[in-house]
């Protein structure tokens, strides 16, 4: 076995801060919904600040990939591992952002009281938390299982959004008073649904670089 | 794609080397297919294999068959030299005649019978334009080939095996002796050659396979290893050999 | 200290290569020098004569090319064809080796040696005496493995790729070796025929034991079967055997002329080849 070392050690690189990545989103919106619960707006000011961070790391791993297929001429798995790094790191920069527009919701409800203790959001959160590590677990390993695993818990995360969705209409057809705070709150939702889609197109990376086949895990 | 070359079950042998092992594979015509693999896993003798040039080295034996457009080019009634005609090759150095530019591509027309002089300019120009290369040297035909630079010596080359209208076009290692530039000229005439005929090339360098050709054949130690869509084969391979060569990790 | 060495080294090649090139150009005037200046149409057209001075050389000088040209009739076509088959169609077997290292062996054989040979078959078995025939026969066997041998020598170095460029377009063999492999090998062949040529036409020892040391007598004699007395017969015959009182003069003369017509041959066969090369390399 010829060890490419330039290669290898490019998609090294790659993996590391994708790993990190990973972390940073899971963090973000665990963060940004202590802040919604508490609403905390010095602490979103702080996740919406610390955004630049992940652009940054996304923006290495571009120049990383675009410096291997320009010098190295990856094939194969080397040039599906370097296609998967690029899209999986575009999907947790977009991740990451959504997390930012959650704690946004936050500067937004500055000053207002919550119209009901939040249960199923931060619940919906957790699960969309795991799916994260779930699927950055699923790339680092090449764990093809795990990546299908993510569809399943996708549709849970579908069917809670939703159930939350019609909770939140009912209370907007009872007081239009709270309508204003329950729209940004379905805001929520959307954004934490979202992250878990962007969770399932990570495993469908994970399955492409392993089997070079392209799965739709958001059915 | 319609299958000109059929080749089944072939087996070589160089004296007692088995040199190419049990090998059936259809090529698809006006294509280009690639051969690639290590040194001596059998992709030239496969394609010398397709004009018989192996006939040349003693000690060769050739056992199954192989059918270009439906006839067995091993069989008994065969004439060797009219499947040379019909199979031209380019190899690896450039090897114009020591003769003039004109001389070298009316070669292959004398040989077989053309003395019309009229007839001869219009091969000689059709075959030069057809290799690109009518523009470079149609002011001094009568110059020696020898003067040309390598890679116009490796298009006048293409051209001469074009003068006898052949069907198929061999290319083994063409490029291997050229400059990048001469090398992705020849690449580019590739391309517009598989309009009208059907290529195939053996290559050290497989992303020239990756960037010209339609079909892929990885071979090692005298066996197919793997035949696929080029693009399919660089991809995503379905050997892990296969996997390791193209990506650079083998051996 | 290397340097010093390469600078000695350098010098001493260069002083003995000078040496060599004086004594050769020296020679080669010394012998124009004394022969030319009194040569006359009269000497070179004229008949010898074997008692009074003032005798020519014509008839040795015409049986000098006409067995020349004689026996490369016999030895250009057989040495060429031969060669040929030396070089692409004998198989690759101990019978052919041995082939080989007596062709080999023939081309350093003492041209006496085929003069004795000459002389057995032709005087000896044909009963035909000293004669052109026997003579051209005897200088074409001396020629024969020469010519032989650099034919294969020439074909063999044709580059591997032009052979198959012309197969792979179809040729058969026989087309491949008329128009890609002599034509190539042609300047080599010439070269070693001029070789060839300028040998037998000094060649004294054959001639001496096959056709003789005397002349017909008369000029443009085409008889086969007269005596064919060369000019360096002549020569050597004038000097020591020879009582005309004008020997030394006529050897002399004799000399310079043989001189000038093998150095003419060696200018004269190579100026097709010349002229391909400054071709080629003027378009390269």
């Amino acid at each position: 076995m010829i060890k490419r070392r330039e290669l290898d050690q490019g998609l090294g690189d790659m993996q590391r801060l994708l790993v990190e990545m990973g972390r940073r989103v899971e963090r973000a919106l665990t963060e940004s919904m202590d802040a919604l619960k508490s609403l905390d707006v010095l602490e979103a000011r702080r996740i919406i600040a610390s955004d630049s961070e992940l652009n940054a790391m996304e923006m290495q791993i571009t120049e990383i990939g675009a410096k291997l297929m320009a010098t190295q001429q990856p094939v194969a798995k080397d040039l599906r591992n370097i296609l998967a790094g690029l899209k999986i790191s575009s999907d947790l920069e977009r991740m990451g952002d959504l997390a930012v527009d959650i704690a946004k919701v936050v500067l937004r409800l500055e000053g207002q009281q919550l119209i009901k203790p939040l249960i199923d959001l931060p619940k919906l959160a957790e699960m969309v938390c795991s799916m994260i590590s779930g699927s950055v677990r699923s790339y680092l390993e090449q764990n093809v299982d795990l990546a299908y695993k993510l569809d399943k818990d996708d549709h849970e995360v579908d069917a809670l959004y939703s159930q939350i969705l019609s909770e939140l209409f009912a209370m907007m057809a009872k007081d239009p008073a709270v309508i204003s705070q329950s729209m940004l709150l379905c805001f929520v939702g959307r954004y934490i649904e979202r992250i878990g889609d962007h969770a399932t197109n990570i495993g469908e990376s994970t399955v492409y670089l392993v089997t070079g086949k392209r799965p739709d895990l958001n059915t | 794609m319609q299958a000109l070359i059929e080749i089944e079950r072939l087996n070589l042998f160089y004296g007692s080397f088995h040199a190419l092992k049990n090998i059936s594979m259809d090529i698809p015509e006006k294509a280009i297919t690639a051969f690639i693999g290590p040194s001596g896993c059998g992709k030239s003798t496969l394609l010398r294999s397709l004009n018989r040039m192996n006939d040349m080295i003693p000690g060769t034996s050739t056992h199954g068959s192989i059918k270009i457009a439906g006839a067995d080019i091993y069989g008994k009634d065969i004439d060797v030299e009219a499947l040379r005609k019909n199979v031209g090759m380019v190899f690896q150095q450039p090897n114009p005649f020591p003769k003039s530019i004109y001389d070298n591509v009316a070669y292959g027309p004398r040989l077989h019978g053309i003395t019309s002089r009229h007839k001869l300019d219009e091969i000689v120009e059709s075959s030069l334009r057809g290799a690109a290369l009518w523009n470079e040297v149609k002011d001094h035909l009568k110059r020696s080939a020898l003067s040309l630079s390598g890679g116009q010596q490796q298009r006048l080359c293409i051209a001469r095996a074009l003068a006898v209208e052949p069907d198929v076009l061999l290319m083994d290692e063409a490029t291997s002796a050229l400059d990048p530039i001469s090398t992705l000229k020849i690449e580019e005439l590739a391309q517009e050659l598989k309009a009208k005929y059907t290529i195939v090339m053996v290559t050290h360098n497989m992303h020239q396979a990756a960037r010209v050709s339609n079909q892929t054949v990885f071979f090692l130690n005298g066996e197919v290893v793997e035949y696929a869509e080029t693009e399919k084969l660089f991809s995503n391979p379905q050997d892990q050999r296969t996997e390791d060569y193209i990506s650079g990790r083998f051996g | 200290m290397n340097r010093l060495k390469n600078r000695i080294f350098t010098i001493t090649v260069w002083t003995v290569a000078l040496c060599v090139i004086l004594f050769v150009f020296a020679l080669l005037l010394l012998i124009l020098e004394r022969g030319f200046p009194s040569l006359t149409w009269d000497f070179l057209f004229g008949l010898p004569s074997e008692i009074e001075e003032g005798g020519g050389i014509g008839p040795a000088l015409f049986n000098s090319f006409y067995m020349l040209f004689l026996s490369m009739v016999i030895a250009v076509p057989l040495g060429i064809a031969a060669g040929i088959y030396l070089a692409e169609f004998a198989p690759d077997n101990a019978w052919i080796a041995m082939v080989r290292i007596c062709v080999e062996g023939l081309a350093s054989v003492p041209s006496i040696i085929f003069g004795l040979f000459g002389i057995a078959l032709f005087v000896e078995m044909f009963q035909l005496g000293l004669t052109i025939l026997g003579g051209a026969a005897s200088l074409a066997f001396l020629n024969l493995p020469v010519i032989t041998r650099v034919t294969e020598e020439a074909i063999r170095a044709v580059p591997r790729e032009w052979r198959h460029a012309s197969f792979a377009l179809g040729a058969t063999h026989l087309q491949t070796i008329r128009r890609v492999l002599l034509p190539a090998s042609m300047s080599a062949i010439i070269t070693g025929l001029s070789l060839a040529s300028g040998r037998a036409f000094g060649e004294s020892a054959v001639i001496i034991l096959t056709a003789g040391v005397t002349t017909s007598g008369v000029m443009w004699d085409f008889n086969l079967l007269s005596p064919g007395e060369t000019l360096a017969v002549h020569l050597w015959y004038v000097q020591s055997e020879a009582i005309v009182p004008d020997a030394q003069q006529i050897s002399q003369k004799s000399a310079a002329v043989l001189l000038f017509i093998v150095l003419a041959f060696n200018v004269v066969f190579r100026i097709p080849a010349w002229v391909r090369d400054f071709r080629i390399r003027k378009a390269a």
